[in-house]
C-alpha cells in the first residue's frame, strides 16, 4: 500500500487518531509519519526524539493481535519493566530488556533502523579483559574517592549476582535478589538520611 | 574566561558551515537505565561517575567544571539548551542528573539524561572527523573505568531502542539562506530521509527557518560503522554547501546590486532598530552572515566578529544571563535590539 499523504513511497506505518472518541487510521511512511506533528502529543520531548514516538505508534498497532494478552505479561526480571509499559514510553528499563523482549520487539527494531545488527566499535575494555595495571589505577583511585557506604559494597554485589542469575536464566534467584537489593537500597537510603542530620547540632 | 567554542565560528569566504556536533549514549552495565532508578540510585550513580571521571582532564587537556543539575536554576538550564549544552527534556527534567562541562562548552558529559551517559563534542565549522577521533578517544578512557552495556548483536545498548548500535547521532549545520528561499530544500529533505539523513531547521519549523540554519543529522544508529555514519553527514551537507554556493553564484552574477542591498538593509535594521523579535533578529542575522561570506560588505580592519555567536546570545535566556535580571516581553525585545547595536562588528561604508 502507498502512503496516503505523499503517495510516493510504501506505507508501513499505521498511525491510529482518536479526536474526540472518533477513531481514524492513518496509513503513512516513515517520512511523512515522521513530518506530523506527534510531539504535540507530547510536550517536552526534545527534538531528539520523534524516531522513538514512531515506534510506540508502531508497536501499538502491532499490539492489536491475540498475542495482545501474552504479551502485556511479560516483565524483564531485572528492572521490572513489562511490555505494556514499553509500548507507552518507547523506552527500555535496563540492558536486560533487549534479550528479554527480543522475541516481541527484534523485527520493529530492524524495521525502524533499516538494520538489526551492529556493525560499529565494541568498547575497548569489555568486564575481564581490562589490563591488570589499568585496573589497579583505576580501583585505587575510585576507592579514595566513592563515598563511604555500608551498603554499597554490597549493593554492588548483589547487582553482579542478579545479572548472572539473569544470563543463567535462574528467574526464582533473580527474584530473591531483587527483593534483597531492594531492601538494601532502603537501608542505605536510611542511613544516608540519618548521615545528613548528623551536622545539625 | 576562555573563549567559547561557538565565538570561533567565523565567515570564511564560501564557507557556510557553523557547527559540528558528535553525540554518543552509553550505560553502565551495573545499573539499570536512568527511568528505572529512584532518587537515591540515581544520585549514587552519578555520585561513583563523577568520581569515577574525575583525571577526565588529563584524556581531553580541556579543564571541566561539574555540576549537578539541581543546582542550576531555570534559567540557567534555559541557556544551557540554547547553547546546546542540553536538550529540552533535561532541561525540563526534576530527576538528579550530573553535567560535566569543558571550559569551551566544547566537550560534555551528561549523567543520568536519558542515558547514564551522554557524550558531546561540538566543533565550529566542519570538523566532524576530528570530534569524531576525539569523542571515541575519550569513549575508551569513559571504557576502561565503567563496563558499558553491550551486546554482540545490539552493539550499545541504550534506553530508547532508536539510539542503540552506535548510540551515535552526527550534526552538521549549514547556513543556507538562499536553498531556504526554494522549494528545493523540501525536495532534497524527502529525497535524503531515503538515505538514512534528516534535515531540520534550528530555529523555526518547516515552513518559517529563521535565521536558515538547517542541521543535517543521521536517523539511523544501528547497522552503520561510526565511520560511515561521519561519512554520511559529511558527504551530505557537503553536497548542501555546494549547492548553496552555485545559486549564491549565481544571484550575485545576476544582480549584485540587489542583493548588497538586501545585505546593507538587514544590517541598518540590527544597527538601529530599538525593539526587535528574536526571529527579526536571526533573519537580519543571517543576512549580514551571507553578505560577509560572500564579500559583499567587509568588517572594518581590525574588526573580528561571530555572527552565529550572536544568533545563539541574542536568545531570550542568554540574553536574561546577560541583563541579570528577568525581563518581560517588551523589555526582553528592547534589551534584545540595545545588545545587538552594541555587540555588532563595524563595517566598512563602501
Amino acid at each position: 500500500m502507498l502512503c496516503e499523504k505523499c503517495k510516493i513511497r510504501e506505507a508501513n506505518i499505521q498511525v491510529v487518531e482518536v479526536v474526540g472518541g472518533v477513531k481514524s487510521e492513518h496509513f503513512l511512511c516513515a517520512q511523512c509519519a515522521s513530518e506530523m506533528d506527534l510531539s504535540v502529543t507530547a510536550p517536552g520531548m526534545g527534538k531528539e526524539m520523534p524516531l522513538a514516538k514512531l515506534l510506540s505508534s508502531l508497536l501499538s498497532q502491532t499490539m492489536q493481535s491475540e498475542k495482545k494478552d501474552e504479551c502485556a505479561n511479560v516483565v524483564c526480571p531485572t528492572c521490572g519493566m513489562t511490555y505494556e509499559q514499553f509500548i507507552k514510553e518507547s523506552k527500555f528499563g535496563c540492558a536486560d530488556c533487549y534479550k528479554v523482549f527480543d522475541l516481541l520487539i527484534g523485527d520493529n527494531i530492524r524495521q525502524l533502523q533499516g538494520s538489526g545488527e551492529h556493525h560499529g566499535k565494541r568498547p575497548k575494555y569489555i568486564s575481564g579483559d581490562i589490563p591488570q595495571k589499568v585496573k589497579e589505577d583505576i580501583e585505587e583511585s575510585m576507592k579514595e574517592n566513592v563515598p563511604e557506604s555500608e551498603y554499597l559494597d554490597r549493593l554492588i554485589e548483589l547487582r553482579k549476582e542478579l545479572r548472572q542469575a539473569v544470563a543463567e536464566e535462574d528467574f526464582e534467584k533473580a527474584a530473591k535478589l531483587r527483593d534483597e537489593i531492594k531492601e538494601t537500597e532502603e537501608k542505605a537510603a536510611d542511613s544516608a538520611l540519618k548521615g545528613g542530620g548528623q551536622d545539625e547540632d | 574566561m576562555k573563549t567559547k567554542w561557538f565565538e570561533e565560528v567565523g565567515q570564511k569566504r564560501g564557507d557556510n558551515f557553523i557547527s559540528s556536533r558528535i553525540r554518543l549514549a552509553r550505560n553502565w552495565e551495573e545499573y539499570a537505565f536512568p527511568n528505572r532508578l529512584n532518587p537515591v540510585q540515581a544520585s549514587e550513580l552519578i555520585g561513583r561517575m563523577q568520581y569515577g571521571l574525575d583525571d577526565v582532564e588529563s584524556v581531553e587537556g580541556n579543564h571541566f567544571v561539574t555540576t549537578t543539575m539541581d543546582k542550576l536554576g531555570d534559567l540557567d538550564r534555559l541557556a544551557f539548551k540554547e547553547r546546546r549544552l542540553i536538550n529540552s527534556t533535561v532541561a525540563e527534567a526534576k530527576t538528579p542528573m550530573g553535567l560535566m562541562i569543558s571550559e569551551k562548552e566544547d566537550v560534555s558529559i551528561l549523567l543520568n539524561g536519558d542515558d547514564h551517559l551522554r557524550i558531546q563534542y561540538l566543533a565550529p565549522g566542519m570538523q566532524l572527523k576530528e570530534i569524531w577521533k576525539r569523542a571515541d578517544k575519550l569513549d575508551d578512557y569513559i571504557s576502561s573505568r565503567f563496563n558499558y552495556a553491550f551486546d554482540e548483536k545490539y552493539g550499545y545498548l541504550t534506553s530508547y531502542p532508536t539510539n542503540v548500535g552506535t548510540g551515535m547521532r552526527a550534526n552538521v549545520v549549514v547556513h543556507l539562506p538562499l536553498l531556504n528561499k526554494t522549494n528545493e530544500i523540501k525536495e532534497l529533505k524527502n529525497g535524503l530521509e531515503k538515505f538514512g539523513v534528516s534535515i531540520r531547521s534550528v530555529y523555526g519549523n518547516d515552513r518559517d527557518n529563521f535565521g536558515s540554519l538547517y542541521d543535517i543529522s543521521n536517523t539511523k544508529t544501528l547497522g552503520m560503522s561510526e565511520k560511515e555514519i561521519v561519512d554520511l553527514v559529511v558527504r551530505t551537507s557537503s553536497q548542501l554547501n555546494d549547492r548553496e554556493k552555485q545559486i549564491r553564484e549565481a544571484g550575485l552574477e545576476r544582480n549584485y546590486i540587489v542583493k548588497q542591498d538586501e545585505v546593507f538593509r538587514a544590517y541598518g535594521i540590527l544597527k538601529y532598530a530599538r525593539t526587535m523579535r528574536l526571529n527579526n533578529a536571526l533573519a537580519s542575522l543571517s543576512q549580514v552572515r551571507m553578505g560577509l561570506v560572500d564579500g559583499l560588505i567587509e568588517l572594518e580592519d581590525g574588526e573580528e566578529c561571530s555572527i552565529y555567536k550572536l544568533m545563539l546570545e541574542v536568545q531570550a535566556g542568554n540574553l536574561m544571563l546577560h541583563s541579570e535580571r528577568p525581563l518581560d516581553r517588551r523589555e526582553l525585545e528592547a534589551f534584545r535590539a540595545d545588545y545587538l547595536r552594541h555587540h555588532l562588528p563595524k563595517i566598512k561604508e563602501a
